[in-house]
């Protein structure tokens, strides 16, 4: 095995391939930070061009972009709180967070280490343990990933503010995610004979709505009075006890972000969600979640990277990829006359190790890449806001419109724009309703599969043990906040005994 | 657009009969970028075929024209066929044709796109092979016939999407036997195949290049080929037509690409020779080899007929299945 990581770092490390990684990382790194330009729109605009190249130059740079894109995705998601992914909504939160107190820089810098570490420990497990990882993730199917997703659905009800009103905005972004098309018989659904509605409500016009343009409209009231965000330089880097603070928080985040990865079908957002929840609880500030805490922002990047690179496993062990970028990666192969599938590892070996060893340098690269800029770019947000909000909304619009090539997204990210501002003024938090948009088509996919898997019978969720363990933990997420209300007034009654009032 | 798509379709019709005369009559090259619309994301069938076909023609100077892959994907292809349907006439504009083309307006109740394009050339073809798991109690496709009368719905296939390929050959397999299978869609071809590797289910349809690493890796085990005859390589030779094993059907999962509706025949003309030269070409058949396709070059008329009879075959079965609007 370390023979062929070795002959996979010399493929790596030859200057060409060097060359061509760097530049997928480069790319990578810029439609990230582009809203609405994905990972995946980016590789397959590049694809054609890689047709001159050797399959092994090709691979590597495409994953180059599909990895570079979630570190490029941090910088618009803490800088102007427009999350490019959904892996990147909860960055949007806390990173913005930390920004609007003068601590983007930090928020980047601490995005690239987690990100690079999470990176490189995915990448070791892709070269140590894909085979066994991969059978692993099989065993992840319709009714783990219902349960999965409905953890996260509950979850989102405690993300901070008012559990009512999370959970109302919850249920928003879940009707909307039923417009469309009916997922298992592919009839319209809730369409009202509209063609645009037919097509089904896309993630990023709701989240660049939701997120970006409402922000503008909210600060456009109080324009004069927004005075741009005070940063010194000091400001700018990470600090000791930043980093002692995000140690664990970038491992444990990285852990969730790979067991999420290698799984087929559940992908970068729910572990970077999964990652987020599990640190609160680790968190020993959890009251700053939601508020800018610099522990939540390492564990969801770093969640994010190593699922990007666990997706890695089922796709070279199995064929099977486990994303939109992956399966654009196994498109790549095939363009070039290899094809996936459980042999490739032993078929293609030097391809695949090349592969590896090019995640290992494209991750340093990315590192390199992202440290020094961190506070050249978060000075942009010295630029005072009466300029930045036009630039802002140009790129949401602009952002809206790549995604699809299609104007009524336009008029939809504006529709949702409008829906954003008003939860501001309502104060309802945003982040549920665009993470349950999200959850929503895997968990009513999910549910319906495992039915179908059980001819209608709801044992199916019992009788498997990966499944059994998820429901118990849906039960213990659904009762915990009672028994802990329940003890909060036995206490209180108590205490108001033992005082004599 | 759908009421305006409509009221030009049978222009379309009288336009696309009226390519196939002018085949024999002077050719036009476009001027300008092509756009290839691909209703799939980048990566599926339909954009492998319609990237290697971009390929070849710049490659081999059919075409001097740039050429960019564009997926307009989702919503069942209807993004992409609702694009070129709304760009009647123009001449930079040619659309991939896969099945969902072909079942999504029958199973939404809307105009056929096929009866409006102009059909151009027939791409390529692949054979289609039902595997099991491999420790499996059925070693035929009389035993999954035997098992889903006994049991009916009892048998389950891992599909791809509603109205796939797989699942219009699990309609035709259910006709022809007279028994009831649970076809349970995913949302792709590769998220059925992982339900399938995970062991949850007895059945898995694929193409030749899909199953040939499912048989060689030993993680699937090939039941019936729904073809007219074996295939010649090794791996398959064994693998009994479903018309041997006494089930009569035939279905092969096909390719094509169409140009917008009242597209100058003789631009028509010229795609549909450009096309025929890149089928003919060596890279062309390294290609077919490779991913163990079936090339079947029909071009103009010839392909809107087979297209006609491919769109047929998926309404009847839709309409079988109670998916049809």
């Amino acid at each position: 095995m370390l023979d062929q990581l070795f002959i996979g770092f010399a493929t790596a490390l030859e200057p060409n391939n060097l060359l061509f990684i760097f530049l997928g990382v480069l790319i990578g790194q810029i439609v990230g930070a582009l809203p609405g330009l994905g990972p995946s729109a980016g590789m397959a605009l590049l694809l054609p061009l890689t047709f001159g190249l050797e399959p092994v130059t090709a691979v590597m740079m495409l994953a180059g972009i599909m990895y570079g894109a979630q570190y490029g995705g941090t910088l618009t998601s803490v800088l102007i709180a427009v999350p490019g992914e959904a892996s990147g909504v909860m960055t949007a939160v806390d990173g913005n967070a930390m920004a609007r107190k003068g601590r983007a820089g930090a928020a980047l810098s601490i995005s690239a280490i987690g990100s690079f570490i999470a990176g490189i420990g995915s990448v070791m497990a892709v070269a140590l343990l894909a085979p066994p990882l991969a059978s692993f993730g099989l065993k992840f199917n319709a009714p783990e990933y219902f349960l999965l997703a409905l953890l996260g659905i509950l979850a989102i009800g405690s993300l901070g503010g008012s559990p009512l009103k999370s959970l109302g905005a919850a249920l928003i972004g879940l009707m909307i995610a039923l417009i469309g098309v009916d997922p298992l018989t592919g009839t319209p659904r809730l369409s009202f004979d509209q063609p645009t509605l037919m097509k089904g409500i896309d993630f990023i016009p709701v989240v660049i709505g939701v997120f970006g343009i409402a922000e503008v409209l909210a600060s456009l009231e109080r324009i004069e009075s927004v005075q741009p965000i005070r940063t010194r330089l000091r400001d700018m880097w990470l600090t000791k006890a930043d980093w002692m603070k995000c140690r664990f928080s970038i491992v444990r985040g990285g852990a969730i972000g790979l067991f999420v990865g290698i799984m087929p079908g559940a992908g970068a957002s729910i572990a970077s969600l999964l990652a987020y929840l599990t640190e609160r609880k680790f968190s020993s500030t959890p009251e700053d979640f939601g508020k800018g805490a610099i522990d939540g922002v390492a564990a969801a990047e770093a969640a994010n990277n190593a699922a990007s690179h666990g997706a890695a496993i089922p796709m070279l062990s199995l064929g099977i990829p486990g994303s939109a970028s992956t399966a654009i990666l196994l498109a790549a192969l095939i363009l070039h006359g290899i094809r996936p599938g459980p042999q490739l590892m032993m078929q293609e070996s030097v391809l695949v190790w090349g592969l590896i060893a090019s995640m290992f340098v494209g991750n340093l690269f990315l590192l390199i890449l992202n440290l020094p800029l961190a506070p050249v770019f978060a000075a942009l947000l010295r630029i005072p806001y009466v300029y930045l909000a036009p630039a802002i909304l140009g790129v949401s619009l602009v952002g809206a419109y790549a995604a699809t090539l299609d104007i009524t997204t336009v008029w939809m990210s504006l529709f949702f724009g409008v829906l954003g501002y008003l939860m501001i003024k309502f104060d309802v938090p945003r982040p549920p309703l665009v993470l349950a948009l999200v959850l929503a088509s895997l968990m009513e996919m999910s549910l319906r599969q495992a039915l179908l898997l059980s001819f209608g019978s709801p044992m199916i969720f019992v009788e498997r043990p990966i499944s059994l363990i998820l429901l118990t933990a849906v039960i213990a997420a659904l009762l915990l906040p009672v028994f802990a209300a329940v003890r909060r007034r036995r206490d209180a009654l108590r205490a108001g005994v033992g005082t004599g009032r | 657009m759908f009421r305006r798509t409509f009221t030009l379709g049978s222009a379309a019709l009288c336009a696309s009969l009226y390519a196939g005369l002018a085949a024999a009559q002077d050719m036009r090259a476009p001027t300008g970028p092509i756009e290839f619309t691909v209703g799939s994301g980048a990566g599926g069938s339909p954009d492998v075929i319609m990237r290697t076909f971009a390929q070849i023609l710049s490659e081999q100077g059919l075409v001097e024209n740039p050429i960019v892959v564009q997926n307009r994907s989702g919503a069942g292809h209807s993004n992409a066929y609702n694009h070129v349907l709304g760009l009647s006439g123009d001449e930079n504009t040619l659309l991939t044709l896969a099945s969902p083309v072909f079942t999504t307006p029958i199973v939404q109740g809307t105009p056929s796109v096929i009866d409006q394009i102009t059909p151009i050339a027939l791409l390529a073809e692949s054979e289609l092979i039902v595997l099991t798991t491999p420790d499996s109690a059925f070693n035929s496709l009389q035993d999954v016939v035997a098992a889903a009368t006994e049991a009916p719905g009892r048998v389950r296939v891992a599909g791809g999407s509603s109205g796939g390929n797989d699942h219009i050959l699990t309609g035709l397999l259910e006709t022809a036997t007279g028994t009831t299978i649970t076809y349970i869609p995913h949302e792709s071809g590769s998220a059925g195949r992982a339900t399938f590797l995970g062991g949850n289910v007895e059945l898995h349809f694929a193409t030749l290049s899909e199953a040939l690493e499912l048989v060689q890796s030993g993680s699937g085990k090939p039941l019936a080929i729904f073809s007219a005859e074996r295939r010649p390589e090794e791996v398959f030779a064994n693998v009994a037509t479903a018309q041997e094993q006494g089930v009569d059907v035939v279905y092969t999962q096909f390719w094509g690409v169409g140009g917008p509706a009242n597209l100058d025949p003789a631009v028509a003309a010229w795609w549909a020779e450009k096309f025929k030269a890149a089928t003919e070409t060596a890279q062309f058949q390294t290609w077919l080899g490779e991913n163990l396709y079936r090339a079947n070059p029909l071009t103009l008329a010839d392909a809107g007929a087979y297209f006609a009879e491919g769109q047929q075959t998926f309404r009847d079965v839709l309409t079988q299945i109670g998916l049809a609007k």
